[in-house]
């Protein structure tokens, strides 16, 4: 019944799209490189003289920081931009008008521009590589559950964006919104500090939310600190954490709708 | 209210009603935490209590003021705002609950806005929307083919959107909303911005749609557009409907003046021209050599008035003013002609 054709062709439009903007978009990736690098600097020294912190000693810390970067890079800053511009501009208005369901066609936009994502994060990560030295690699099982992990980034967080970019709807407003998102994740997504690092209730409350499943997770099942239970627990929450949100956005969008105003043309 | 009249109509609103809810905030930060405490808000009634059915094959003029709740009432019929209360429905469905399957039926163009991908060849977007609306590849070329000669989109195709200059977005977008042929197209402020070449070419294309059995809902400032297209007029004020009916008969009823203005040879004296044409009245012009006679066209022929002037004084050179929907419409605002003198 529902094709998918036109959610294929709005990707590519995206894919298109980001590469006309290509400056703003390296630009705005390019503050996530300064982190990673600021980050390997920093967590170098320290391990170097301590050896291993909570668990984690330089070629992990290092693989942790690339896998997190990685993830942060995927349905970054500019996904939810675009989102919140086009309901505080009114062009929401004519997105309305096409006999599309809007989520699945935001979503279609959004692997558009994880895919450019993706090849930016990956030549940054063979160029940290090459300046701070190899990683360890995982065993085959684990690494599969690693890429389903990482896989399972980009819907979890998206609904996350999108579920921020719907406040906007409200509020009308949306750099408030979007900075207090990026705060609280950047603490709760173990993407400032490993969770491990954490005091143990605040550890707990990470765990059980759903920004860890969007940097934390898929780092710990690369540097092997969660495996067998643990690590098909942690992918096992991403997927629940999409599915409630994935409820739970398409439930309020029926009362998102009855706020929209558009004034004028 | 299921009537039989309703139940054929293609657009049934009923008492459809738009109130938008604003925060009232102060300025500054203080006035922004004080909202957070107490909140207020101003109501606006951008729609107020609208009836309106629209029959298939009809053209409709919806007409008024900036902020009068024309987008306001498009943006409900497309599905696009949720109303406050009342019904509406659009070939059966309500919009807002079956939003996909009423998007499949209509075309829509926000003059102001535009829905092409603004990074993309306008080639690419019309394949992305036949691609969303379904269309099949024979019919895309053939309707591409028809709107091309129209519109002459052969140019704009392989342009970047955000490349096109004001009329050819318009060309282009008007395409986009009827690349898959929808029954019912909603046109809102679709000649905004245009040059007066752009506009005739736009108002040609619209009769020629209408003409062809397309419903249209034209929302507009331009009047001229009315003219062209519709042949029934509806005047929304404050969120109102005012008047709706007729457009050929409002305007012989509330258009009734015509204009002659004529150019002379030499000055006359006007009072004495005056008493000899016949029911009219005799305006000075710009200068000693021009004058114009208003009179009531279904009182007296042009050809009556013209020669009486004629014969009385040497006429170089005359023109004739048709009376415009214009004039019916500020009628309208100064309150001269009222819904209940002359019912849908």
């Amino acid at each position: 019944m529902t094709s998918l054709r036109p959610y294929v062709g709005l990707a590519l439009a995206a894919w298109r799209s980001v590469q006309a903007y290509r400056a703003t978009f390296v630009l705005g990736l390019l503050m996530l490189v300064f982190n990673l690098l600021a980050m390997l600097a920093l967590w170098q020294v320290l391990l170097r003289s301590r050896g291993s912190l909570a668990g984690f000693d330089w070629p992990h810390m290092k693989a942790y920081l690339l896998v997190v970067f990685v993830a942060n890079c995927l349905v970054s800053t500019y996904s939810d931009y675009t989102m919140a511009m086009r309901i505080q501009s009114g062009l929401v208005a004519l997105d309305l008008t096409k006999p599309l369901d809007y989520q699945a066609a935001r979503f279609a936009e959004t692997l558009g521009r994880v895919a450019l994502e993706l090849l930016t994060a990956g030549a940054v990560t063979v160029a940290a590589v090459l300046a701070f030295g190899g990683l360890p690699l995982p065993g085959p099982g684990q690494l599969a559950l690693f890429v389903v992990s990482l896989a399972a980034v980009v819907p979890l967080k998206f609904l996350i964006v999108y579920l921020t970019g719907m406040v906007c709807f409200w509020t009308q407003d949306y750099l408030g919104v979007n900075w207090a998102r990026v705060a609280v994740s950047a603490l709760l997504s173990g993407t400032l500090i490993p969770l491990a690092f954490l005091p143990g209730w605040l550890r707990d409350v990470a765990f059980a939310l759903p920004f860890q499943g969007t940097a934390s997770a898929p780092a710990l099942l690369f540097i092997g600190q969660a495996t067998g239970a643990r690590a098909v627990g942690l992918v096992a929450g991403q997927l629940a954490w999409t599915v409630a949100l994935c409820a739970g956005t398409r439930w309020a969008w029926r009362f998102a709708l009855r706020q929209l105003t558009v004034h004028g043309g | 209210m299921d009537g039989p009249v309703a139940a054929e109509a293609l657009i049934a609103a009923r008492a459809l009603t738009k109130i938008f809810r604003r925060p009232v905030k102060d300025p500054g930060t203080i006035g922004a935490l004080r909202h957070l405490v107490t909140r207020r808000y101003t109501e606006h009634v951008a729609v107020d209590h609208i009836d309106l059915t629209v029959h298939a094959g009809e053209a409709v003029a919806y007409v008024g003021r900036n902020g009068a709740g024309k987008s306001t009432t498009v943006k409900l019929l497309t599905g696009v705002l949720v109303p406050t209360s009342g019904e509406v429905r659009v070939n059966g469905l309500v919009p807002h609950e079956h939003r996909i399957a009423n998007a499949r039926r209509i075309g829509v163009v926000f003059g102001q806005r535009s829905q092409l991908w603004w990074d993309l060849p306008v080639r690419e977007s019309f394949g992305l929307l036949r691609d969303m609306y379904r269309v099949p590849a024979v019919r895309y070329r053939q309707t591409l083919d028809e709107l091309s000669d129209v519109l002459g989109l052969a140019e704009l195709m392989p342009v970047v959107a955000r490349k096109l200059s004001l009329g050819q977005r318009m060309r282009a977008d008007l395409a986009a909303a009827l690349l898959h042929r929808p029954p019912i197209v909603y046109l809102d402020e679709p000649t905004i911005g245009l040059d007066i070449e752009v506009k005739d070419a736009v108002r040609a294309f619209l009769r020629r749609i209408v003409a062809d059995g397309t419903t249209v809902l034209l929302t507009t400032h331009d009047l001229a557009d009315i003219e062209d297209v519709c042949r029934r007029l509806v005047i929304i004020d404050q969120g109102r409907i005012i008047h709706d009916g007729d457009l050929a008969s409002v305007r012989d009823s509330f258009a009734r003046e015509r204009s002659i203005h004529f150019q002379l040879a030499a000055p006359v004296d006007l009072a004495a021209v005056a008493p000899r044409v016949p029911g009219g009245q005799v305006l000075a012009g710009r200068t000693g050599t021009e004058f114009s006679v208003r009179f009531d066209r279904f009182a007296h022929t042009a050809g009556e008035v013209a020669a009486a002037v004629m014969s009385t004084v040497d006429v170089v050179d005359f023109r004739l003013d048709e009376p415009g929907i214009e004039d019916v419409v500020r009628k309208v605002y100064a309150g001269e002609l009222s819904p209940a003198a002359h019912p849908a």
